[in-house]
């Protein structure tokens, strides 16, 4: 069929409801979890043996003549993102067995969860607009649904009701945009695009550039199209936050970068200073806005915004340094920004408030899960001894290198004016505790602890010795840009 | 026989009235309805394309796409309905503008 890891994937979620109908209710969510966590693991382990592959051959092209076939593109920059899907969505899984009760429906939150991770690493892998169009629906989808599982909360319908029409809007366009590219070209293959434009620069090529940022740049949550992300991150479980926050906006941000450098490359020029702009826009409205926020998930789901606005200026910069820093950068925030959504959702799941003020003091109550989301959130500023500091050096290293220095000050600011938030986060856990409810509070249960503090675990580990996955992420940026370091 | 021409411009203009069935209307099932309208913009461009790709030739990839098209474009419009039951219990009402609790 697709190559090995995503095959695996799809006959995984193909059995995974059968599992989840036959097992007794009473122990349904943890063996649903075991299953998924398998189901990762070995399609990981597939992974590996693609990587050794792909790292002598450069990429690897999969026509396929069975029944169920696409035009696939396994190259390095593929396996980097796969490698991120599926090792968050294993924290995710395992911190879901706790997590999510017993009912009878949590079957079907599991096979929506492998769902939606099959059909990012089919995003990834797809070599046409086709195979990725269909894999974005398969991912799209299955979120719309995730948003929406504790349907008995008015506040995750609501808000799944509002990202799904603007979310189906932007597909819709992004659809109408790939039709008048295949009008043009008459193919879809990324490689077929870029010899097809190669010196032209036709007035329906720039329509076809603005439908297609317009509809993948939805769930990108680029500025003027965020405002589906606050409400769809901050009601959806925790465990669907942290994956929606940490890798499905940043697959809208790969789409955009595979597309504009392959189909798109003639008219470079003319595209990086709007995504300049655009990207100094993203990053202002989210840290602005996280600013004034009293929610702590709606709190997180701002800075998000805001840390793809970072993403977008290596876009904007479009060296090779500065793609190594937005994938980078990708990769590091789905740590920081998984580990941050697990340890709030730990925090709300113990004291069932969401509110910052309702939570002063519970760090002297959840010691380990205080200490974690410190971490996570000193990443997300930027501070030195973690990973994020790593890439947004790269991404500022590489706006002084390309005559763009504005948009690294610019980022500077923006790590400066995080902080604020972010300490405040800090600063409201540590005190000491004054409510009932927060004296009451106990620490998080071992197996939600167990994700979140492996996660811990990479940020430091990434942030003190960066040398391997600097490299991979520069492998990775290498095969966008024409002659890059491979 | 028809141009080219003519086609596209029917769905661009199907497109735009998509568009404005999504910014005007406030029932939930118009805005299902305004979603199938762009999605069928988008395939009656690519059945297009492929009957003008070569004359005497009508090029199977857009009608592949097509096909798979049509078929997302029912799973969506299925989850839609799905929501908007859920959201009909919740609220008692299918107009969108009462769905204003979250702020933001």
């Amino acid at each position: 069929m697709f190559t090995l890891p995503l095959d695996i994937l799809l006959i995984f979620t193909a059995i995974s409801p059968v599992i989840g109908w036959v097992t007794p209710k009473y122990n349904r969510s943890k063996i649903g979890g075991v299953f998924s966590a398998i189901a990762l693991s070995v399609s990981g382990i597939a992974l590996y043996s693609l990587y050794k592959e792909v790292s002598v051959k450069g990429a690897i092209y999969v026509t396929g003549n069975s029944l169920i076939a696409g035009y696939l593109k396994v190259d390095m920059l593929s396996i980097f993102m796969v490698s991120i899907f599926l090792g968050l969505g294993l924290a995710a899984t395992i911190y879901s067995m706790e997590y999510v009760e017993n009912s009878s429906r949590s079957p079907i939150y599991y096979t929506l969860i492998l769902s939606m991770i099959s059909g990012m690493v089919g995003i990834v892998f797809s070599g046409d607009l086709f195979t990725l169009y269909v894999f974005w629906e398969l991912m799209s989808i299955s979120s719309y649904a995730l948003v929406a599982f504790f349907r008995e909360k008015w506040e995750s319908v609501e808000a799944s009701l509002k990202y799904l029409i603007i979310g189906v809007a932007g597909s819709a366009t992004a659809l109408f945009g790939i039709s008048l590219l295949y009008g043009l070209a008459g193919t879809l293959s990324f490689e077929g695009l870029a010899t097809a434009f190669t010196g032209t620069a036709n007035i329906w090529l720039y329509i076809a550039a603005i439908f297609i940022f317009v509809g993948f740049g939805v769930k990108a949550a680029i500025v003027p199209l965020h405002t589906w992300l606050p409400d769809a991150h901050s009601s959806a479980p925790s465990t669907i936050s942290a994956l929606l926050s940490g890798i499905v906006i940043g697959t809208g941000v790969f789409v955009i970068a595979r597309t504009f450098f392959s189909a798109f490359a003639s008219i470079q020029e003319q595209w990086f200073p709007v995504i300049a702009i655009l990207s100094l826009l993203t990053m202002f409205l989210g840290n602005i806005t996280a600013l004034l926020q009293t929610d702590l998930k709606r709190m997180l789901a701002y800075s998000s915004i805001a840390q793809v606005g970072y993403m977008l200026v290596g876009i904007a910069v479009g060296t090779q340094t500065g793609l190594t820093g937005t994938f980078l950068q990708f990769f590091n925030h789905a740590l920081m920004k998984g580990s941050a959504f697990l340890c709030a959702g730990a925090i709300i799941h113990q004291l069932s408030v969401r509110e910052l003020k309702d939570m002063v003091g519970v760090g002297r109550r959840m010691p380990i899960t205080a200490v974690v989301f410190s971490i996570s959130l000193f990443a997300l500023i930027g501070l030195p001894p973690f990973n994020g500091f790593i890439s947004e050096l790269t991404l500022v290293t590489s706006t002084f290198q390309a005559n763009m220095a504005w948009l690294g000050v610019a980022l500077i600011l923006n790590a400066a004016l995080s902080a604020a938030y972010y300490l405040q986060i800090i600063r409201v856990i540590m005190q000491k505790p004054t409510l009932e409810s927060v004296q009451k509070a106990k620490e998080t249960p071992l197996l939600m602890l167990i994700p979140i503090c492996a996660l811990a675990v990479f940020i430091v580990a990434f942030g003190i010795w960066p040398d391997p996955i600097v490299s991979f992420a520069q492998h990775a940026a290498g095969t966008l840009v024409p002659g890059g370091l491979l | 026989m028809i141009d080219l021409t003519g086609y596209l411009v029917f769905s661009m203009g199907l497109y735009a009235i998509g568009l404005y069935c999504l910014a005007t209307k406030r029932n939930m099932l118009r805005l299902v309805l305004g979603i199938e309208l762009l999605i069928n913009a988008a395939n009656i461009n690519f059945i297009s394309f492929a009957a003008f790709a070569m004359p005497g030739f009508v090029d199977p990839l857009g009608n592949a796409f097509v096909c798979i098209s049509i078929g997302l474009g029912g799973a969506v419009s299925a989850v839609a309905l799905g929501v908007i039951v859920l959201a009909y219990r919740h609220y008692g009402t299918l107009d969108v503008a009462e769905l204003r609790r979250l702020k933001g």
